[in-house]
């Protein structure tokens, strides 16, 4: 287990991370989302030790992390980084050599990496002569090259072309079945809803929300019904009690359930208008689940 | 991996790129260039004897031995070509075959042709040999019988003084290479750390390793290879001395090469540990030259005060800066070489050093900690010491 535990961290006034906590099971993959500057990579810079918690720890398999830990996990910083004038294999090399492998070990999984990004022609090219696209492959094997325990990726899908977010999220589902417990932040909520087995949302320094997306969705209070009825007069759920009609339009329904309303009266009531072509349980989208708990704490604040 | 290995990929990662930079190989290059130039000038122009060719119209061996012996005396090797008559003689002094032509040598009414009155030494020649044969000559109508004077036996009383000299002068040009390696390689570390903080790739290399691993790593690789830099120039320029014969006291140069090679280590870690930090404090290349200035400059002021200490080994000026840190790598070298510092000023020197280059390293670590992740324009002295891994 990755645990990430009461992390609190401020620059001065300004209390960037206020207790953040979230645990990642080995082989999952967590998703973290998070408005701008909500302290998703000062929380991953902390994880790293590029940045001291004020409070709190970092855990890998029980234990804090240290430097000899920190070597076994993959990191893709934000900002990216890489030696501009160095060629892709040495560049490889090095990183992986740095993260503890053995020089013979080092190339070989190099070459690996290079090969398995489509980078293999590309070996001997400096950094700086590849676009941007060929960069962030480099990056992303820079992260992978050392056969990492843990992943954690600042941003990787940003600047990516579909094709490239492919790529990229197969070698991650790739690594999770490893049994590689995977972090990566993200503001493409859709890709983070296709990827991810959790999720963590991040406002103002504190986890509003964590857990699968299925979880998330169960939290979420007021269930919404959708209602197809073509032959349905308009207003005719107004009358159930407990229903609130979200928007009606020609006989398309969504319906707002308040807590203890019974699902099969509203079926019922919709039945006696006629046809009844849809009738199922409409599942938030991660957007409106991170718009809900990024704003619920943007209320009660 | 223990502490030390990641020091010792970070420096090989230095000496592996750096050797095969364009700009470390041709300023190597051009460095040998120069101290090879600068041999084979000393061979040229310290062996040069200038020669000069005089024709003699008449002349008896006596006329050219005359000429020859007085050349002698002015350093000059005289070469004597018979004529046949003044016509010939003006001819060849006309066509530059000969500087001079004498004619009449033994004669009432010698007779120097020259192509212009500004050839004064082959003339000089002439007329001191007509001079010197007319006293022969007279004595010899007298009845003396002219002796040679004998040999003048030199005796030096202080030989050392010699090959201090010498000394001094290679301990110059040790000291004018020693500058030029800890500008060139304090260049490189405070570049390499500003292109390791433009590009960010600072952060990933920071999660395997602690700053101060970072910071030893590119010291001693790039010093290492200065140091092979060093050692080779002056391997190359010893044995080419010794070989050439440009210098004739080879006790007076070893010590004075290898001193300069320590103070180069001294010199070489002061400078790119206090290079290293002042350039964390930047993120851009643009931005190197305001933080470098000062200790540039300090520099500059050592190598200016080396050489006033090769004039005047003993003076005031020499022996307070030897003492100095950043200061002493290059005045000490030469005060050495003088015989002008005593052990234990020596020692005092690089002990003063190493305090320095401890201090530099445990204080500059701190800034280099604190500056090395803020990536973002410059970072004032007080923040990165504040700012420690904030």
């Amino acid at each position: 287990m990755l645990e990430f535990d009461g992390l609190v961290k401020a620059y001065g006034d300004n209390r960037v991370l206020d207790g953040v906590g979230f645990t990642v099971a080995p082989g999952q993959m967590f998703g973290f989302c998070g408005s701008n500057g909500a302290g998703k990579t000062t929380t991953m810079r902390i994880a790293m030790g590029l940045a001291r918690a004020d409070a709190g720890q970092v855990r890998w398999q029980g234990t804090a992390l240290t430097e000899a830990t920190r070597r076994r996990i993959g990191y893709m910083p934000e900002e990216r980084g890489l030696y501009p004038k160095m060629k892709v294999v040495e560049q490889l090399v090095y990183f992986a050599r740095l993260h503890g492998l053995g020089s013979a070990e080092a190339k070989a999984a190099a070459e690996h990496w290079t090969e398995r990004l489509g980078l293999a022609d590309k070996r001997d090219q400096r950094v700086e002569k590849l676009s941007l696209g060929n960069q962030q492959r480099v990056q992303l094997a820079a992260a992978l090259v050392s056969r990492p325990d843990v992943l954690i990726l600042d941003e990787p899908f940003s600047g990516l072309d579909p094709v490239g977010v492919d790529s990229l999220a197969d070698a991650l589902l790739e690594q999770c079945h490893r049994g590689v417990p995977v972090v990566f932040s993200s503001h493409q909520l859709d890709l983070v809803e296709r990827l991810c087995d959790a999720v963590g949302i991040l406002a103002r320094g504190r986890i509003v929300a964590s857990g699968t997306v299925s979880e998330l969705r169960a939290a979420e209070a007021g269930r919404q019904l959708r209602v197809v009825v073509p032959d349905a007069p308009a207003g005719w759920a107004g009358a159930v009690p407990g229903v609130r009609v979200v928007s009606e339009q020609r006989g398309d329904t969504v319906l707002d359930l308040a807590p203890g309303t019974d699902d099969q009266a509203v079926l019922a009531a919709a039945l006696a208008t006629g046809r009844v072509t849809h009738f199922a349980w409409r599942e938030p989208t991660l957007v409106e689940l991170f718009r809900g708990a990024v704003s619920d704490r943007a209320v009660a604040a | 991996m223990s502490a030390f290995g990641q020091v010792k990929l970070v420096a090989g990662r230095e000496m592996s790129t750096r050797v095969r930079d364009k700009g470390f190989i041709v300023s190597s290059v051009v460095i040998v260039l120069l101290v090879l130039g600068l041999m084979v000038f000393q061979l040229v122009s310290g062996s040069q004897t200038s020669t000069s060719t005089i024709g003699v119209v008449g002349g008896t061996p006596q006329v050219e031995q005359a000429l020859v012996r007085s050349g002698e005396t002015v350093g000059v090797q005289v070469e004597v070509t018979e004529l046949a008559d003044e016509a010939a003689a003006r001819q060849a002094v006309d066509d530059g075959d000969v500087d001079a032509a004498l004619l009449g040598a033994t004669g009432d009414s010698p007779q120097v042709v020259v192509q212009d009155s500004s050839d004064d030494g082959a003339s000089a020649i002439a007329e001191s040999a007509v001079g010197a044969l007319s006293v022969a000559t007279q004595l010899g109508q007298q009845g003396v019988d002219l002796q040679p004077a004998p040999a003048i036996d030199f005796v030096v009383l202080d030989p050392e003084a010699d090959g201090d000299t010498t000394a001094v002068l290679v301990a110059l040009l040790g000291v004018v290479v020693l500058y030029g390696l800890l500008i060139l390689f304090g260049q490189f570390v405070a570049q390499g750390v500003v292109e390791e903080k433009s590009s960010r790739v600072v952060e990933i290399l920071l999660s395997t390793m602690r700053p101060w691993q970072l910071l030893t790593g590119k010291i001693v690789g790039l010093g290492l290879l200065g140091l092979a830099q060093l050692v080779t120039i002056a391997v190359i320029g010893v044995v080419g001395a010794l070989a050439l014969d440009v210098v004739s006291v080879p006790s007076a140069v070893v010590p004075t090469v290898v001193s300069v090679v320590a103070w180069f280590v001294l010199g070489y870690t002061f400078y790119a540990a206090v290079f290293a930090v002042a350039a964390s404090l930047v993120s851009r290349q643009e931005d190197l030259g305001s933080v470098l200035t000062p200790t540039t400059l300090l520099l500059v002021v050592g190598f200016i005060v080396s050489l006033q200490a090769a004039q005047d080994p003993g003076s005031t000026l020499a022996t307070v800066t030897s003492f100095v840190p950043g200061l002493s790598p290059l005045v000490m070298p030469v005060r050495m070489a003088a015989g002008e510092a005593a052990v234990w000023e020596i020692v005092a020197a690089v002990l003063v050093n190493l305090a320095a280059i401890a201090v530099v390293v445990r204080i500059g670590g701190r800034v280099y900690s604190g500056a090395l992740l803020r990536t973002s324009g410059k970072t004032k002295l007080r923040e990165a010491l504040a700012a420690e891994r904030g």
